[in-house]
């Protein structure tokens, strides 16, 4: 023994220690540390440098290495350049069936975990611990959950969209989710290299031939299902339809009997989009919750980004940051649309979120201008329809009275004010005008609707806030617009200062609306109405002769 | 479920200059605050006539609380002040630069929603600091009660929250003092109506025509015969670029009159004394209207209740001393005091102590005698009586009563009583110092004005027009459509006129059975939100929606 580590302070022992490489005179400097001063951290150092000098010189086969003669530190040594998890998993057996020590174990288990990491191509392996285990004092309301239906290892592509129609027709919605849907997969494909699609789902009565329709608007596919039975919206056989499209043949949770798709070569959607309608929720709700994934409601934007994500029920790597690829960002308005909160669906380690799931507000976005050239593939899809699905029968519907639309008229007669005097009798000289052309309509002034103006029960029906021209009711743009008694506030003339002839009666010749009217006539329009009716019956109405007052163009 | 609503330690409402200042003050002390503001934007609610002043006697000042505020949210500084008595053409002019700068420190025109959207942003940086923020487009429509007790405020657009203290700064409308019945709508006689239009001015032309520097300004004041004998006067004061002339007049008079308010303004626009200014150009940029309490008889004595504490318009603290109208100034001061007293108590965990300890404070600091002089408890209960006031009007009428008003000219006294700000606050609330007098002193003393005023101010629909607005649902409600019962809204309402089917109130005759019948219909469409048709009409009256209704863009 060259140095008797009792002889020395520890801090002169560390920087000689290191030129000792001859593991026996090691063992020698432990043992007269020990029957000497027996300082802990001198044999600490002592130990350290043991058990660098043998992982160098001790070339072992971990194969029969003899672990009962190997010190922890040894194990550490020899498991690092192992790469074959069977050699130690046995190692591992041989331990416990040895010394069993705890140290040894889980030097072996950390290599094995780090072993099964890289083979999974993630860095790591996750320990994934039930949470009512993990947390026993907490309540776990989902833990009798039946029905886990996700996949393991599933593959997901394409974006798919929920078209909803309404008696026959693409409702307004659906293809703005359509041009969405587009935009978002060619700088999906852009960005990543793919090929993926935009399949639009139609499900209805005689929906197929709105197929055409939802191509024009940016699907790369159609796939439909109709059947008279399917003529109004219900929630069994719609979600039922729609998860069995979805899922392709040979999926664990579908149809035993459905065939795959010759067309495709994955599970289930990556991404899916419905209409946040009363329907489309519905539907939203039951078929993200068959396919075990989430769903955000009600957004008002999407975007396909990558995420930084560093919770770690995500990651399963605590304190590490990892970024997620081609994540569908789900914007909804919260607090009554104070603030907005962006929704990712997110795999964790151990169990799958797909397909990820969003319905979108009507109006978010724009109608995309239909290219009738767009080709794309129409898919009938094939499946049968149980009758228990339509258990529940609708008796009877009743269609919302759509409101009046005075917009689309030839002409539009407009009663202001003017009819005070009398307010019964001026609507009644209102219609009798309507009635002379084939497409018209009666508009009315803000002022006459919030008046205190009594009407008789027969014209009554025509004073509601429908009939209401101007800013905060329709703007309206005939070939002729009749303005009676208006004086045309700035309010009321947003609302038909597009029309191309606008005709002016008031008794005011200063009023306003004199300003922007191609023609005045001036008097009352409880004697002109009538002379207008009367002209127009005899087929002798000459405006030119009519107009009195003066025209801006 | 209650437990689950939010809770923060201080709630403002409202982020004009009182709910600013109590705001930043309850920040600086630490305290977790909310402030909730209607508008879009802090500003676009309100009107003001347009000066701010900083009292050298006041606790609290803007600018203290806020530096910078006079290079960055104000407009010119008052250094000239002028008060001109008009009798036809004759205009006698009286400088009141003294009584204007009597304690104080400085006083500058504002434009309400430049001001406030400026605070606006002071406020939500520091608020932000201390947990809370601001929030704009809330309507605070009410009081959240538990057991009795103020513990909150429900909003229309969001879920009720919860506070240790709840400062009520929602203006001269407030829901929230009226919830806790501390305030109400009753009296014409307590308030005033002011409409203001902000007209444009070419560049340079506030500096040539009215012979200021670049950091100087003045204020006109006018009073006289040129209002139909309405109680009230006229006011012009220099922005930057624009000038805001308006008239204010006393409610009740308003309505004795049947006076339409735009027409007095028009009034005063088209007076040729004006055309020095004008000089014949005419772009106006706003028109907007508010109500103003008469702090003499409506700032409440006591403005707290529970947790409640109201600061500013919405407790009455807006002081008429004569012809000089304080109001912001004194919001500041009460806001801030509020704040503090709600500190203090907190800091004692005592914060039911809030409200008596900002009460004494209004005391004690000075600002309670401004709002309620003793002296004119005194002078009105002789002044205001119709036998003496009808006396004093018919002596100061009289030759008698000229001769002395030239005597009085020539010993100097008439400048140096109106520069009194203790006779200004004294002043009783007759025709006397309002039309008779100015009247008077103009006929026996005035200068004939002999420039022509040919401007032609917009009529009523065109700045109804010009307004912006975002129509909600109607938030008056008609109560009682009668023309006896609501009629006066028709005049008063600054937006509405006889024989004028585009405004909020219309008085149509209606045929039923037979019968004719007078009654009164409303579309709150063109409403600007003054308030005036809760007091003269029978309404259940609410504000619109966070972010509905009118959005000034000048104030």
């Amino acid at each position: 023994m060259e140095i008797d580590p009792t002889e020395h302070e520890i801090a002169d022992l560390g920087p000689k220690i290191k030129d000792v490489d001859d593991a026996d005179e090691l063992r020698e400097m432990l043992a007269a540390e020990e029957d000497g001063e027996d300082r802990v951290p001198v044999k600490t150092l002592i130990e350290d440098r043991l058990e660098t000098v043998e992982g160098e010189d001790e070339e072992v086969d971990p194969g029969d290495a003899d672990l009962d003669d190997m010190t922890v530190a040894d194990v550490a040594n020899m498991v690092r350049d192992v790469e074959d998890i069977a050699v130690l998993e046995d190692l591992l057996e041989r331990e416990k069936a040895g010394q069993d020590r705890k140290t040894a174990k889980s030097q072996i288990e950390g290599r094995i975990d780090t072993l099964r990491d890289s083979d999974d191509d993630e860095d790591e392996e996750v320990v994934i611990e039930d949470p009512e285990e993990k947390y026993p004092d907490l309540d776990h309301p989902t833990a009798d959950k039946k029905h886990v239906r996700a996949l393991e290892d599933g593959d997901y592509r394409d974006m798919w969209v929920y078209c909803e129609t309404q008696q026959g027709q693409l409702i307004d919605v659906s293809r703005e989710m359509l041009g969405k849907a587009r935009e978002l997969m060619d700088g999906y494909n852009d960005e990543y290299g793919e090929s993926e699609s935009v399949i639009a789902v139609l499900i209805g009565d005689g929906v197929g031939e709105l197929a055409e329709e939802c191509i024009a608007y940016g699907a790369d596919r159609v796939i439909y299902l109709e059947d008279e039975r399917l003529d109004r919206f219900r929630h069994t056989p719609y979600t039922r339809i729609f998860c069995d499209m979805a899922r392709n043949g040979g999926h664990p949770f579908g149809r035993e009997d459905r065939a795959e798709d010759d067309w495709r070569d994955y599970d289930e959607p990556r991404y899916t989009v419905f209409p946040a309608t009363n329907n489309g929720r519905d539907l939203s709700a039951l078929a993200q919750a068959e396919f075990d994934s989430g769903l955000a409601s009600d957004c008002s934007d999407l975007f396909i980004e990558p995420a930084d994500i560093s919770n770690p029920a995500k990651t399963g790597k605590p304190g590490e940051t990892v970024e997620f690829q081609r994540v569908l960002h789900m914007k909804r308005p919260d607090f009554s649309g104070f603030e907005y909160s962006t929704i990712l669906c997110l795999d964790k380690p151990g169990r799958e979120f797909h397909p990820q799931g969003a319905s979108v507000i009507p109006g978010s976005f724009d109608v995309p201008d239909p290219d009738p050239e767009r080709e794309g593939e129409v898919i009938e899809h094939e499946m049968p329809l149980d009758d228990d699905w339509f258990k529940v029968e609708v008796t009877d519907y009743d269609q919302l009275e759509g409101g009046v639309d005075l917009t689309g008229n030839e002409v539009v007669v407009a009663l202001g004010r003017g009819i005070g005097s009398d307010p019964t009798e001026g609507i009644e000289l209102g219609l009798d005008l309507v009635d002379q052309f084939e497409e018209a309509d009666l508009g009315l002034s803000r002022g006459v609707i919030t008046a205190s103006y009594q009407f008789a029960g027969h014209v009554e029906q025509y004073v509601t806030e429908e009939r209401q021209i101007g800013e905060s009711g329709q703007e309206v743009e005939p070939a002729v617009y009749i303005a009676a008694g208006i004086s045309g506030a700035v309010q009321h003339k947003v609302g038909m200062d597009e029309s191309d002839t606008i005709i002016a009666i008031n008794t005011d010749a200063d009023a306003d609306i004199v300003d922007f009217s191609d023609y005045f006539i001036q008097g009352d329009l409880f004697e002109i109405l009538p002379e207008l009716t009367d002209s127009l019956e005899n087929g002798e109405l000459d405006i030119q002769a009519l107009a009195g007052g003066a025209s801006d163009d | 479920m209650t437990d689950d609503y939010e809770h923060y330690e201080a709630v403002v409402v409202g982020a004009g200059p009182g709910g600013a200042a109590a705001a930043a003050t309850l920040a600086q002390n630490g305290v977790e605050t909310l402030v909730l503001e209607r508008g879009v934007e802090s500003g676009s609610k309100n009107v003001s006539g347009g000066l701010i002043y900083a009292e050298e006697s006041a606790p609290y000042t803007i600018d203290g609380l806020f530096p910078n505020f006079r290079t960055e949210a104000s407009e010119r500084p008052v250094t000239e002040y002028y008060l001109h008595n008009v009798a036809g053409r004759k205009v006698k002019t009286i400088d009141l630069t003294d009584l204007h700068e009597h304690d104080t420190m400085w006083s500058d025109a504002v434009l309400r929603r430049h001001m406030d959207s400026w605070l606006e942003d002071r406020v939500h940086e520091v608020t932000r600091e201390t947990g809370g923020g601001l929030l704009t487009g809330v309507r605070v429509d009410g009081l959240l009660r538990e057991a009795g007790e103020i513990v909150g405020v429900t909003c229309e657009e969001l879920d009720p929250i919860k506070a240790d203290a709840i400062i009520a700064a929602d203006g001269v409308n407030s829901e929230l003092a009226r919830d806790a019945g501390l305030m109400d709508w009753e009296d014409p006689e307590e308030w005033f109506q002011g409409v203001k239009a902000i007209v444009d001015m070419p560049e340079g032309a506030v500096a040539e025509r009215f012979g200021v520097a670049d950091d100087e300004g003045v204020a006109h004041l006018f009073s006289g015969d040129l209002f139909e004998g309405v109680r009230g006067g006229g006011f012009l004061y220099t922005n930057d670029d624009s000038l805001s002339i308006g008239t204010v007049f006393h409610l009740d008079s308003l309505v004795a009159e049947e006076a339409e308010p735009h027409e007095l303004l028009d009034a005063l626009l088209t007076h040729p004394l004006l055309d020095q200014w004008l000089q014949g150009e005419y772009e106006e940029l706003e028109y907007g209207a508010k109500l103003v309490p008469d702090s003499k008889k409506a700032a409440h004595p006591s403005p707290h209740r529970g947790r409640l504490m109201l600061v500013g318009d919405a407790a009455g603290q807006m002081q008429a001393q004569g012809p000089i109208i304080k109001g912001m100034n004194h919001a500041v001061s009460a806001g801030a005091l509020a704040a503090e007293a709600f500190s203090e108590a907190q800091t004692r965990d005592r914060p039911a102590e809030a409200g008596q300890r900002y009460e004494t404070k209004l005391r004690d600091e000075g600002v309670m005698k401004k709002l309620r002089p003793t002296p004119y408890k005194i002078a009105s209960a002789v002044g205001e009586n119709d036998a003496v006031a009808s006396m004093t009007d018919s002596l100061v009428d009289s030759s008698l009563g000229k001769l002395g008003i030239k005597a009085a000219d020539r010993l100097g006294l008439l400048g140096r009583s109106f520069n009194s700000p203790f006779v200004m606050s004294v002043m009783p609330d007759t025709r006397t110092p309002y039309v008779t007098a100015p009247t008077a002193i103009a006929e026996a003393l005035g200068t004939p004005v002999r420039a022509e005023n040919d401007v032609e101010p917009p009529d009523l629909a065109d700045r109804i027009g010009d307004l912006t607005y975002d129509v909600g649902d109607p938030h008056i409600e008609l109560q009682d459509n009668s023309y006896e019962a609501s009629g006066a809204a028709v005049a008063a309402c600054p937006v509405s006129a006889k024989d004028f089917g585009g405004g909020c109130y219309r008085d149509e005759t209606v045929k039923t059975n037979g019968h004719e019948e007078h009654l009164v219909s409303l579309d709150t469409q063109p409403c600007v939100e003054c308030g005036t048709c809760a007091i003269v009409a029978d309404t259940e009256w609410e504000h619109p929606a966070g972010g509905k209704g009118v959005e000034f863009k000048q104030g």
